[in-house]
C-alpha cells in the first residue's frame, strides 16, 4: 500500500511527495516534529492522524487547505499500487530547480476544456471593442486563430520572459523611488541621534554612566512609515513587448524593498514574488507559465477580484502602494473591473497604473477596460525604460 | 491529556472545539511547539487560549500586539523614577560602587513586561500572543529570537532562562503576511466559521436556558449571512451577541419583525444591511410565521445602531 514498509520510510516519503506535489516548505525539524507527535496519537485513528500531521506539516492556509486530499492520495491510493506507480512517473518529469509549483501551474494557468468555450467568446469581442491605432498587438490575426488553446501551439510560440538581475541604474531608481514614497511619520517614537523631542528617560539613564551628570543627551524622533508595495504585471499577449520591461521593474523594487508581492496575471493570477525575490540575488529564471497564458485574452477585472479575494485581505492596506503594469485591454465585463479597481482604490495607500501604451502617439485611455478603470488610478503614468522609471519616483503621490 | 479528555474539559467551560483543534492542542502540548491560530474575526481565536488556561489551571499572560510594539514594551524595563530615587536616598549609605550597583540593578527595580513575565513564572503559563500581524515585521523577528531559545539576556542581570516553557497561543487575523520564519516554528491551525451542528452546541454552551428552536434558527440565519458577500462578515461574538439580546427580549423564536428590530447586534455596517434585505428570500424560509408589517416607531434605534427595545 506505501511506498516504503517502515513508518519513518513512509512518512520521509509524505513528506517529499508533499514538497514535490504540492509545494510545501518542509525540512527535517517538521517531519521530526510529525514523528514525534505519531508517537502520540493513536495511529489506528486515521482522522486523528490527519488532524495532528496538519498543524506540523501545513504552514499556510492555502495548504492547510490541500492537505487533506494529497494525504487520502498518498496513503489511500485507491486500487493498490496504481496512484504510487503513476507518482513515480511524475516525479522524473519535473527538474528538480522549479519542481516546486509546477503541479500548481497546471491547475492554474490550463484552462480547462469547459473553460475554453466560455473563453473563445470575450476574445472574438475583445477584438471589436478596442478601436485604437494599437488594435493589431491586442487582435492580431494570429492570437485569434490561436484562441483555441493549444497547449504545445503555445509552447512553441516564442521564449518565456526572463527573470534575471537587472543593471544598477534600475537598482538605484527603485531605491529613489521606495525612498521617496512614505506615509508621513510613524507613531512610535524612536532614539536618534539628532530629534526634535528630548529623552528625559534615557538622558537620565545615561547620566547612571557618568556619576549622574547628565553629559550626553538623547533624542526622540519618530521614523518614517514606509509603504508596502504590490506589483500586478499584466503577461497577456498585447503586453509581450513591455513583459521583460515589467519584470526588470519588479526585480529592481525587489532589490529596494523586502515590502513586495509581485503578481502576474492574464487569464488567471500567479503569485512570483519569490522568483522575483530570488532574481534580485543573481538568479535566472524564466517564467515558463507566461507563455501558455499568451494563448488567452486578459481578463483584467477578474483577475483583480480573484487578487482581492485571495491576497487582499493580508496584502491591500492603508500602508499599501498598488501598482498594475498593464496595457488594459480587457476582454471582460467593464463592470468586474470597474467594481475591483475601486476596492482596490479604496483600500490602498494609492493606485498606479504603467500603461506602456501612453508613449505611443494619438493614444488615448478610451477602450472599455481603460475608461471603467480610469477615475480610480492615482497615478497614469508609463515605464517603458529606464528614464520613464527614473521619472515615477516624482510621480507617484500617496494619498495622505 | 489526549484529544478526547481535551474536548470534554472545554466543553465544561463553555467552548466548543472540534476533533482538528483538540487534536492540534494536544500534538502542541506534547511537542511543545507554539500554535499558530489563523481566522477570521470573531471565531474564538483569543478566547480559546484563555479557556487553554484554565482547563490547564494556569496562568494566561497576554501580549497585545499593535503596530509601534517594540521590545520594551514586550519584554521589561527598569524602574527608573524608583532607582533614582533609591539612589539618592541611599547616598549616605557607606557602600561601594559595586554595592550600590547591585542594589540599583537588582529585580526589585525591574518591571516584568509579558514575555518576561512569561518565562519567570513558576508553573508553564500560557502565553497569549494576540494579532501578532499587527505588530510590525521588526518586532517578529525579536519575537522569533524569544520563541525559539527562551532566554532573555538583561545586560546588568545576565541572562534569565525560562524555569517552565510556557504553552504559546499565537493569534493572526492575516492582515498581512506573517514571515516564513515565524511559521516555520509554529503549528499551524485554521479556525473557520463553526458548521451549523457546531453553531448550535455553541450557542447552547454559552447562552443556557436558550431554546432549541430559537439556537436552530440564529445559526441558520448565521450560515446565510456567511455566504452572503458583507463587507463585514459576523462571527461567532456577533451570534452570541444576537442570542443573548433574544433573551433579554424574552422572545423564544425568529421571525420577520424580530430580525429587523435586532439585526442590528449581528451587521454592524449600514451597506450590510442593504445587502441582506436583497437576499431576503434566502432567510424567509427560516422564519416562522406570517411577515408582520412594521411599524416605523419601533424600527428606530435612535441612531445608536445598537440594539433597539419595543415601547410600550
Amino acid at each position: 500500500m506505501y511506498a516504503f514498509g517502515s513508518l519513518p520510510g513512509n512518512l520521509i516519503a509524505f513528506g517529499d511527495f508533499l514538497r514535490r506535489e504540492y509545494g510545501f516548505k518542509l525540512g527535517s525539524g517538521e517531519l521530526h516534529d510529525a514523528a514525534r507527535a505519531l508517537e502520540v496519537v493513536d495511529l489506528a485513528d486515521e482522522l486523528r492522524v490527519r488532524d495532528a500531521l496538519r498543524p506540523i506539516l501545513s504552514r499556510t492556509l492555502e495548504d492547510a487547505s490541500v492537505f487533506d486530499p494529497a494525504f487520502t492520495a498518498f496513503f489511500f491510493p485507491g486500487p493498490a499500487g496504481v496512484r504510487q506507480a503513476a507518482w513515480r512517473s511524475l516525479r522524473r518529469g519535473f527538474g528538480p530547480e522549479d519542481a516546486q509549483g509546477k503541479a500548481r501551474l497546471a491547475h492554474e494557468t490550463r484552462p480547462s476544456p469547459g473553460k475554453t468555450e466560455e473563453e473563445e467568446k470575450p476574445e472574438a469581442d475583445g477584438g471589436k471593442i478596442t478601436p485604437l491605432a494599437i488594435t493589431e498587438t491586442a487582435a492580431a490575426p494570429g492570437l485569434l486563430a490561436r484562441a483555441s488553446y493549444s497547449p504545445l501551439e503555445a509552447e512553441t510560440a516564442g521564449e518565456a520572459p526572463e527573470l534575471r538581475r537587472v543593471e544598477p541604474a534600475w537598482r538605484e531608481a527603485a531605491r529613489v523611488l521606495v525612498h521617496r514614497l512614505h506615509l508621513g511619520l510613524s507613531r512610535r517614537w524612536r532614539t536618534a541621534a539628532r530629534g526634535p523631542r528630548f529623552d528625559l528617560r534615557r538622558t537620565l539613564r545615561a547620566s547612571l554612566q557618568t556619576g549622574g551628570e547628565a553629559i550626553t543627551a538623547r533624542w526622540l524622533r519618530r521614523p518614517r512609515r514606509t509603504p508596502r508595495f504590490v506589483l500586478l504585471i499584466d503577461g497577456s499577449r498585447s503586453m509581450e513587448p513591455y513583459t521583460q520591461t515589467a519584470l526588470r521593474i519588479a526585480v529592481a523594487m525587489a532589490g529596494a524593498t523586502m515590502r513586495l508581492e509581485v503578481f502576474t496575471f492574464s487569464t488567471a493570477l500567479r503569485r512570483v514574488t519569490n522568483q522575483v525575490r530570488s532574481s534580485a540575488a543573481g538568479e535566472t529564471r524564466r517564467l515558463e507559465h507566461l507563455l501558455h497564458a499568451w494563448a488567452g485574452g486578459t481578463s483584467i477585472g477578474p483577475c483583480l477580484r480573484e487578487f482581492l479575494r485571495r491576497f487582499g485581505e493580508r496584502m491591500i492596506g492603508r500602508a499599501t502602494v498598488v501598482m498594475i503594469v498593464s496595457d488594459g485591454l480587457d476582454v471582460g465585463e467593464p463592470s468586474v473591473l470597474r467594481d475591483a479597481m475601486r476596492e482596490l482604490h479604496r483600500r490602498s495607500a494609492c493606485l498606479v497604473w504603467l500603461n506602456p501604451l501612453i508613449e505611443t502617439p494619438g493614444y488615448e485611455p478610451t477602450a472599455s477596460g481603460m475608461s471603467a478603470a480610469r477615475p480610480y488610478i492615482t497615478t497614469f503614468a508609463s515605464a517603458n525604460d529606464i528614464a520613464g522609471f527614473a521619472r515615477l519616483a516624482r510621480l507617484v503621490r500617496v494619498r495622505a | 491529556m489526549d484529544a478526547p479528555t481535551i474536548r470534554a474539559r472545554f466543553r465544561d467551560h463553555g467552548f466548543i472545539v472540534d476533533e482538528a483543534f483538540a487534536t492540534a492542542l494536544q500534538i502542541m502540548l506534547a511537542l511543545e511547539k507554539p500554535l499558530l491560530i489563523e481566522g477570521p474575526a470573531g471565531v474564538g481565536k483569543t478566547e480559546s487560549a484563555k479557556v487553554l488556561a484554565e482547563v490547564l489551571d494556569t496562568r494566561l499572560i497576554r501580549l497585545q500586539c499593535y503596530e509601534g510594539l517594540d521590545a520594551v514594551a514586550a519584554l521589561y524595563e527598569w524602574n527608573y523614577p524608583r532607582q533614582m530615587l533609591h539612589a539618592r536616598l541611599s547616598e549616605t549609605e557607606d557602600l561601594t560602587l559595586e554595592q550600590r550597583e547591585a542594589q540599583i540593578f537588582s529585580e526589585k527595580f525591574l518591571l516584568k513586561r509579558p514575555l518576561l513575565e512569561a518565562i519567570t513564572q513558576d508553573r508553564s503559563p500560557v502565553l497569549l500572543i494576540d494579532e501578532v500581524d499587527r505588530a510590525d515585521e521588526a518586532f517578529e523577528a525579536f519575537l522569533l529570537e524569544v520563541l525559539a531559545e527562551w532566554q532573555v539576556t538583561i545586560p546588568e542581570l545576565g541572562t534569565i532562562r525560562a524555569r517552565h516553557k510556557p504553552r504559546v497561543v499565537v493569534t493572526s487575523n492575516r492582515t498581512r503576511e506573517l514571515s516564513d520564519a515565524l511559521r516555520r516554528r509554529c503549528l499551524f491551525l485554521w479556525l473557520p466559521y463553526p458548521t451549523l451542528e457546531q453553531e448550535i452546541d455553541i450557542l447552547h454552551a454559552r447562552v443556557p436556558g436558550l431554546s432549541e428552536r430559537l439556537a436552530r434558527q440564529i445559526a441558520q440565519i448565521m450560515q446565510v449571512l456567511r455566504s452572503l458577500s458583507l463587507q463585514k462578515t459576523p462571527g461567532v461574538a456577533e451570534s452570541l451577541d444576537w442570542a443573548m439580546a433574544l433573551m433579554s427580549l424574552h422572545r423564544d423564536h425568529l421571525d420577520a419583525r424580530t430580525v429587523e428590530e435586532t439585526l442590528g447586534c449581528v451587521l454592524k455596517v449600514h451597506e450590510d444591511r442593504a445587502i441582506v434585505a436583497e437576499h431576503h428570500e434566502r432567510i424567509e424560509p427560516v422564519l416562522e410565521g406570517a411577515p408582520a408589517p412594521i411599524e416605523s416607531s419601533v424600527v428606530t434605534d435612535f441612531g445608536l445602531g445598537s440594539v433597539s427595545t419595543p415601547r410600550p
